[in-house]
């Protein structure tokens, strides 16, 4: 999928682009979905790691990159996915294309909900909102105990084998994928940057900047409630520490950055990197944060557009605008 | 319905709270207020004081109260190299490449203190933490109300010092406009980095005072973090005088929240708030200034 998709020059309104992009996201989805045939458990486990991270990067990368929304709030719509799946299996047994379907959409109106309260408040209020958000939630987890409380739900049936929840993670981060090619590929990814780059200029352009913010906060919630849903179906049980824990998004949060805020390709590098970097970092479970915090703090500092962004100033590649 | 005394003696101890509330939330409001930095480690600060003082009176077997100036000097000195490596190099960059680089140092400090000091839960122990006080059918620990006179103290010096010294006048002119304050001959960058290590102080005070009120662990910072966040959202940005009376507000309202709904409410109820306020005051507590 990568190679693919590095191939493509990138520039803001090119639909013609758009299909070679759509077209490679196919085809790695269609290469992928066999790739239970022949990977062992150890990089399917990889792999849906990285499927799920994918399409957690891709929403917050949309957030921060296009819309200038820095989120703080991931865990909160990871959790509520989580709670979301349990919650239609355990009671109504759903079907599970269907549940991570509802996952989706409780996301999306959860964020359509508190938008008002969150896009009041410029910039960095809301990032302190939505880590508000994801505290109150999990809050309000460990409280009620229909909720399960503190410890926790069960999941009643058993998970599907290790193949099947690989190719479902496989299709979450291809849902992520396109509907962020469809932005960026579309006249909204030039509406999006209007809007990050100067709000009260793209607001006298005739562009509605509450909307398009609306837009993409909506779309990450949806995905972030649709990783989380297949996660807490892999995980059996879930508690609120754990899915709403701030983990999440600094986990997002540090794969983006690595990766490039607002590149194309920032989520894909950076999920890779976050992904092999925990695997390397294994034997050192203590150290792992802190490693991961240094990391960010030199990128942030010396390269501002991540691994991305450093790779496309060497001679041979081409230009990555932002 | 619980009887008077019992809801008396509640508000009371949610009012002294908070003024120890208020101080743990100041550095973080006046560092928001010049800076315009939200300094996602505050809170990390804040576990950094409860460790100095627990491991001061440790050492040198002071009363941790007594020793309070030297852990506000510990911390404060620690945060300038912060400031001048981390945060200075950045000035040019956006309040997000800051943010998130504070938010960096919080992660590795959380990691750090696991390292250091284990992830066991700790208190600062001492005698007075557990005597309770009574005035007539009021009944409040005595450490609370140590904590409250300190942390009000404490908060008064620093509206002192802004509201009537030099240095508060170059902190104010910063904090409305740093372009024009520099051209007007103020070293806004000085004034930073004073402010920034003054915020660190003040949180340091501020974790030992929790630290002997609480139990504290590693990865306390996070919830301490959300709490000051609450305070100031509730006190309005950058204000002393408003941050006291958020943090008294928000001590109170926790009381009588975790009295009606249960104790594990309080913190919801904090939460609550602080998301109602965003929602409700439109042009958000930042109404001097914008981002």
């Amino acid at each position: 999928m990568s190679e693919a998709v590095a191939s493509c020059p990138r520039s803001g309104y090119a639909p013609a682009r758009g299909l070679v992009e759509v077209a490679a996201l196919v085809g790695a989805l269609a290469a992928l979905w066999f790739a239970p045939d022949f990977a062992g458990d150890y990089w399917l486990q990889l792999g849906f790691r990285t499927c799920v991270y994918l399409a957690l990067a891709q929403g917050w990368n949309l957030m921060a990159g296009s819309a200038g929304l820095v989120s703080l709030g991931t865990s909160c719509f990871v959790g509520l996915g989580a709670y979301v799946a349990f919650g239609l299996l355990n009671h109504l047994g759903t079907p599970l294309p269907l549940v991570l379907l509802i996952c989706a959409i409780t996301g999306g109106a959860l964020a359509a909900l508190v938008s008002p309260a969150l896009f009041r408040l410029r910039g960095l209020y809301f990032t302190v909102g939505t880590l508000a958000l994801a505290e109150l939630l999990r809050l309000l987890m460990v409280n009620v105990s229909a909720f399960g409380g503190a410890t926790g739900i069960f999941l009643q049936e058993d998970p599907p084998a290790l193949p099947v929840l690989f190719r479902y993670a496989l299709v979450v981060a291809f849902v992520a994928s396109l509907a962020i090619t469809l932005c960026a590929r579309t006249r909204a990814s030039v509406i999006f940057r209007a809007v990050r780059d100067d709000e009260d200029a793209a607001a006298q352009m005739g562009v509605r900047p509450y909307r398009v913010k609306l837009g993409a906060f909506v779309l990450a919630s949806a995905l972030a409630a649709m990783a989380g849903g297949i996660q807490a179906v892999k995980l059996g049980v879930i508690e609120p520490y754990g899915m709403f824990g701030l983990q999440w998004s600094i986990d997002v949060l540090s794969m983006v950055i690595i990766g490039g805020v607002g590149l194309r390709l920032g989520p894909l590098v950076g999920a890779l990197l976050v992904v092999a970097l925990g695997e390397a970092l294994a034997d050192y479970p203590e150290a792992h944060i802190a490693i991961a915090g240094v990391i960010l703090i030199v990128l942030i500092r010396f390269a501002p557009h991540g691994v991305v962004g450093l790779a496309a100033k060497l001679p041979l590649t081409r230009r990555v605008p932002a | 319905m619980p009887d008077i005394g019992v809801i008396s003696s509640t508000i009371v101890a949610g009012v002294l709270l908070g003024g120890i509330l208020a101080l743990t939330a100041l550095g973080l409001s006046i560092v928001l207020g010049v800076m315009r930095l939200v300094n996602l480690a505050h809170g990390d600060f804040l576990v950094v004081g409860a460790y100095a003082g627990l491991f001061f009176l440790q050492f040198t077997g002071i009363d941790p109260l007594l020793g309070v100036p030297v852990v506000a000097v510990f911390v404060g000195v620690l945060a300038l190299p912060v400031y001048r490596l981390l945060l200075a190099p950045l000035a040019d960059r956006g309040a997000e490449a800051r943010m998130m680089t504070m938010f960096a140092v919080s992660i590795i400090l959380e990691n750090a203190f696991v390292l250091a000091f284990s992830a066991d839960t700790r208190s600062i122990a001492r005698d007075y933490a557990t005597v309770a006080l009574s005035l007539g059918p009021v009944t409040f620990p005595l450490i609370y109300l140590i904590g409250f006179v300190i942390s009000v103290s404490l908060i008064l010096t620093v509206h002192w010092l802004v509201s009537a010294t030099a240095f508060g006048r170059d902190l104010r002119a910063s904090a409305v406009d740093a372009e024009a304050a520099a051209t007007l001959g103020v070293d806004v960058k000085r004034v930073q980095m004073l402010t920034f290590s003054l915020g660190a102080a003040c949180a340091g005070v501020g974790g030992t005072l929790i630290g002997a009120a609480f139990q504290f662990g590693p990865s306390s910072g996070g919830a301490y973090l959300l709490n000051s966040l609450a305070v100031v959202v509730l006190g309005g940005l950058g204000s002393v005088i408003g941050t006291l009376a958020g943090g008294i507000a928000l001590g109170a309202l926790q009381s009588i929240g975790g009295l009606t709904l249960g104790d594990g409410y309080r913190d919801l109820v904090g939460m609550a708030l602080f998301l109602l306020v965003l929602a409700f005051r439109p042009d958000g507590f930042l109404a001097r200034g914008r981002t």
